[in-house]
């Protein structure tokens, strides 16, 4: 097996329990870790590739950008589960329904 | 090699800790401690901007975020605990995972490597940030106002009448 194939394979690992977390969990906090749990096994998978293939550069500048959009989403995230809470008293993700407008 | 191996697993475990973790906040931290090991594997792979970025970006800005929402919700949290049946079987769901995945992931991981086109491997991260993905950067801003878009509106000023 060679090393490309051991890391993708510890990827999937990873990924897993990533999935698993989103759907194992009600809670908004843990869905939002699963999520990042998810982010950082794609993160991981394009800088594997880009120095598979000696295009690390553009591999780098293409997870720059998935940070910044990993920033937003869990802040957001963390903005909705902060305004249910104040309104339900409650971080479960079904309950989310009660602040539609 | 070793090293590399470590630091897979060492991230394999810090997520699985993450998942299974009673206390939210200690979610949070182990969270942080699979970003710095995915930042190692970044240096070690040769990505340094990528690396400082996760480190600085995921390991701090995004735990401290976690941390805060956590430290609110935190009484609830522990007052109405979740059944912890679901999360104590992910180490058997995630053994079963890995048998069987062993036996056709690599087999196809070897085989997707083999269909690689080799890059001319020029350039800087900063050739490639402000020159060839100028676009991009407009749209890194636009994003970042979304999110603060996002946040007041979810948080809008209350005006008393």
């Amino acid at each position: 097996m060679s090393v490309f194939a051991f890391d993708w394979y510890m990827i999937a690992l990873l990924l897993f329990a990533g999935f698993y977390c989103m759907l194992a969990s009600r809670s908004i906090v843990r869905q939002l870790i699963g999520l990042e749990i998810v982010s950082k096994a794609a993160m991981l998978t394009v800088i594997s590739a880009g120095a598979l293939t000696a295009n690390l550069v553009f591999a780098q500048a293409l997870l720059i950008t998935m940070i910044v959009i990993e920033v937003v989403v869990v802040a957001a995230g963390l903005a909705l589960l902060v305004k249910n809470f104040r309104v339900k008293g409650s971080a479960d993700i079904w309950k989310l329904d009660s602040l539609k407008g | 090699m070793i090293y590399h191996a470590l630091l897979f697993a060492a991230a394999v475990v810090f997520a699985m800790w993450a998942v299974m973790a009673r206390r939210l906040l200690t979610s949070a931290i182990m969270l942080a401690l699979v970003s710095v090991t995915v930042s190692l594997i970044f240096f070690n792979l040769g990505a340094p901007w990528a690396g400082v970025f996760e480190l600085s970006v995921c390991a701090g800005l995004i735990t401290v975020l976690f941390v805060g929402a956590v430290s609110l919700i935190r009484h609830e949290d522990e007052k109405h605990p979740e059944s912890r049946a679901r999360f104590y079987a992910l180490p058997l769901a995630l053994a079963a995972f890995a048998i069987a995945a062993w036996f056709y992931l690599p087999e196809f991981f070897d085989a997707l490597a083999g269909w690689r086109r080799m890059a001319s491997g020029g350039g800087t991260i900063g050739l490639a940030l402000w020159d060839l993905r100028r676009p991009d950067l407009l749209g890194q801003v636009l994003m970042l106002a979304a999110g603060v878009f996002v946040i007041k509106s979810v948080f809008p000023r209350r005006t008393e009448k």
